[in-house]
């Protein structure tokens, strides 16, 4: 313990000669008012994302002073959080992290991340955001990571099908079951889209879409909404689409999902704009070429959205080196040469201004039937502002994904949200935290 | 977490000889020797196996709390059994702990039954036979736990396994992977997997019964079966009871089939049997310390069950 404590100091100490120097030979070379000008160092950086091994070694190539070390690790999913979470604990974290949105504040509120604030240039990162994205990376008055990509919520569909039935792309979601009942006339064993009972984070979306809130905080406590009046009105909305098996109840991305939008049992796909490469892969082989098409989200009256999915990039507490991470993660997050490194790895759509053209030239989304990027344009200006995420998505997660698994046998969407609910509120409790219902 | 998988057991009736033998040769060279060779095991099990179970008591009596919003430093305080209380409060895991029950119910009898019949089976079949139905039956043992749940979580999908499409095609309509189905699904995962491990113990048994037994049974009059229910089954009942008591503690470590199986249905939930439940607590729920007493009462529970099972048996060898 003592050793280490004497390495900290002695590394801290090495960082403040390094700023001090830093300040005194480069004299406004450039205009930022970061704390340390010049970093340098070996960091590691560990995210699950396809191509990012790519960006480091662009990264690598693009100057001299910093050395990245990339790993890969599990999607969130597969454990990846997990592996994280206890490593930072054990102290041998990566010195950059990949977090999604949901389970950013977690990570704060365990202490396993560092502010940006004093590592980062603001006025060239931060203040250029809109402030939805903003507010999904800021907590108190600090920021606690640079956003990636964006990710609208997007509905994809199969234009055959939808033609073969003979309904327009639905606009709000009372067309949306109009068109799955036309579909069921035509045929019989399609589905118009999937409820996956999986992905809370999805059940999450939809109610962001309806103005429902789900986290916020009144003064020291925080405020609990998973079975608002706008998440029940979804609730019950999902549960008739299910019980009319206009959407089937699967697993996203499991071996039936696949299956089942491979034969056409499923022809849409609530997901967002990175599920792109996902459905390529999947209806690719079986002549799907040219009939899937992006669209917006259907809505309940006046056009609005939400993000689904999207990460950000953090420094964790085990980083002895944040000064440099801090630059890595600017590069990550705001360098054009980033996104085109990555290259053809999926149709991202980022936070930052300026980048997502980058990112649509490098993907190749001829597969589509229609301009997917300008569909991702007009969803993303209707997001509906004011969402925030609680201090420990995993136990929502798991209670909504839990209580969903009942559904196959009887159980209701609408009594999986209240169970949600319950479970959020006495598992926050336990932590000691205040909270209001 | 904290029990030992089972080994290869000793087959009963040798180990009393070798211990007289080696009481006899021990005394009189001093245990010197015996330490040195001794000592790389219990620094490592002392490493490996005390350290942490002690690191795992310790920790399941603090808790972290946090206060307000959570954004601060979180406190670590002495809470007593306070984390044993809450998790066996706690409706899953009790849940978890019923599911249990019932999947021991179904597995123990399905499993022990069939590689009792599979082995005497062996034991009465022609010698040639019996070399290839042993590789056989052993076969499914050498497939690692993940990947025969994979191999399992494929058959049982819907729309993509070959038995769910014959079935439907007999005009079987059945999801592997429902609510109701799902513990016989995960049950018969179990059966496949160590079915054949316990025959290769239960034959080896066999294979220890006294021939002249047998043989004074033939002339008495007894047929197969009648040999086999009335000689071997008692004869063979301490490799029985060995079989048991890994089948139970076995059982309460059940983790790897159920969280492989929870990526293809939402009917398995991510605190299913209570090893899942306290890997929910560490990683996701970020409780370290109630996963150490969730930990801590499987192991008790693996205790006790282990004893019981064992007081049982050998009141029966009685």
């Amino acid at each position: 313990m003592k050793r280490r404590q004497l390495l900290l100091g002695a590394v801290s100490l090495m960082a403040s000669t390094a700023l001090i120097t830093g300040c005194g030979s480069t004299p406004a070379a450039t205009p930022t008012p970061t704390a340390t000008e010049d970093p340098s160092g070996t960091i590691t950086f560990w995210s699950s994302m396809a191509g990012m091994d790519k960006v480091a070694a662009a990264f690598n190539a693009s100057q001299s002073k910093i050395k990245v070390n990339f790993e890969t690790i599990p999607n969130g999913g597969a454990g990846g959080y997990a592996k994280l979470s206890t490593a930072i604990t054990a102290g041998n974290g990566p010195d950059v992290a990949t977090i999604e949105y949901p389970q950013l504040p977690q990570f704060v509120s365990n202490g396993q991340l560092q502010p940006l604030d004093g590592f980062i240039n603001k006025a060239d990162t931060v203040d250029k955001l809109s402030d939805e994205t903003k507010a999904l990376v800021q907590f108190g008055d600090q920021t606690y990571a640079l956003p990636y990509d964006a990710a609208p919520m997007i509905m994809w569909y199969r234009k055959d099908m939808l033609d073969k039935a003979g309904v327009s792309t639905p606009k709000t979601w009372q067309e949306f079951e109009e068109a799955g009942k036309k579909l069921k006339a035509v045929a019989p064993e399609a589905h118009l889209a999937s409820f996956n009972p999986n992905e809370a984070a999805l059940t999450a979306a939809l109610s962001w879409q309806a103005g429902a809130k789900w986290f916020g905080t009144e003064g020291d406590s925080w405020k609990v909404g998973v079975n608002d009046e706008a998440t029940k009105k979804v609730a019950t909305y999902w549960q008739k689409l299910i019980d009319q098996k206009i959407v089937k109840v699967q697993q996203s991305f499991s071996d039936e999902w696949s299956a089942d939008l491979a034969s056409g049992a499923v022809v849409g796909v609530l997901g967002a704009n990175w599920s792109a490469t996902g459905i390529q892969k999947r209806t690719e082989a079986s002549g799907q070429k040219g009939q899937w098409i992006a669209a917006e989200v259907p809505n309940w009256g006046t056009p609005a959205d939400a993000f689904y999915g999207g990460s950000s990039f953090n420094i964790t507490k085990s980083s002895k080196n944040p000064a440099a991470a801090a630059k890595f993660i600017e590069f990550l997050a705001t360098s054009k040469d980033a996104i085109t490194a990555r290259g053809n790895t999926g149709s991202a759509f980022l936070a930052f201004p300026g980048l997502t053209p980058v990112a649509q030239k490098a993907f190749d989304a001829s597969y589509f039937g229609n301009d997917i990027y300008s569909v991702f344009d007009k969803a993303y200006a209707s997001i509906t502002p004011g969402w925030q995420w609680g201090p420990n998505w995993d136990i929502t997660n798991t209670a909504l994904k839990d209580a969903y698994g009942k559904l196959t046998s009887g159980g209701k969407v609408l009594e999986a949200v209240d169970t949600a609910q319950g479970a959020t509120v006495a598992g926050l409790k336990q932590n000691g935290l205040s909270v209001k219902e | 977490m904290v029990t030992q998988a089972p080994t290869k057991p000793s087959i009963a009736g040798q180990p009393k000889i070798r211990t007289q033998r080696k009481a006899r040769a021990m005394s009189g060279t001093g245990g010197r020797t015996a330490a040195l060779f001794l000592t790389p095991f219990f620094t490592i099990f002392a490493l490996a196996m005390v350290a942490p179970v002690i690191y795992a008591i310790v920790l399941s009596f603090f808790a972290q709390q946090k206060s307000g919003l959570g954004f601060g430093e979180a406190k670590t305080s002495f809470v007593g059994l306070e984390n044993y209380l809450q998790v066996l409060q706690s409706e899953s895991f009790v849940g978890g702990i019923g599911r249990l029950a019932l999947y021991c119910l179904l597995y123990i009898p399905c499993m022990v039954g069939g590689a009792l019949a599979f082995a005497l089976l062996m034991d009465a079949a022609v010698a040639r036979a019996r070399k290839l139905f042993q590789l056989l039956v052993f076969l499914p043992h050498a497939v690692p736990g993940v990947i025969a749940a994979l191999i399992w979580a494929y058959l049982y999908t819907p729309g993509v396994s070959p038995i769910v499409s014959a079935l439907e095609t007999g005009g079987i309509s059945l999801n592997f992977l429902d609510n109701q189905m799902i513990l016989p699904s995960i049950v018969n995962i179990a059966v496949w997997e160590w079915t054949g491990y316990n025959v290769i113990v239960l034959f080896t048994a066999l294979q220890a019964v006294p021939r002249e037994i047998l043989e004074a049974a033939r002339v008495d009059g007894a047929g197969e079966i009648r040999a086999a229910i009335s000689i071997k089954l008692p004869l063979i009942l301490p490799a029985l009871s060995v079989i048991m008591l890994f089948t139970v503690i076995g059982t309460l470590q059940l983790f790897t089939e159920p969280s492989i199986i929870s990526k293809a249905t939402a009917s398995v939930t991510s605190t299913w049997v209570p090893n899942m439940w306290a890997y929910d607590a560490a990683f996701n729920r970020h409780n370290l310390n109630q996963a150490a007493a969730a930990s801590i009462i499987i192991a008790l529970m693996a205790a006790v069950l282990s004893w019981a099972v064992t007081r049982f048996s050998s009141r029966n060898k009685a």
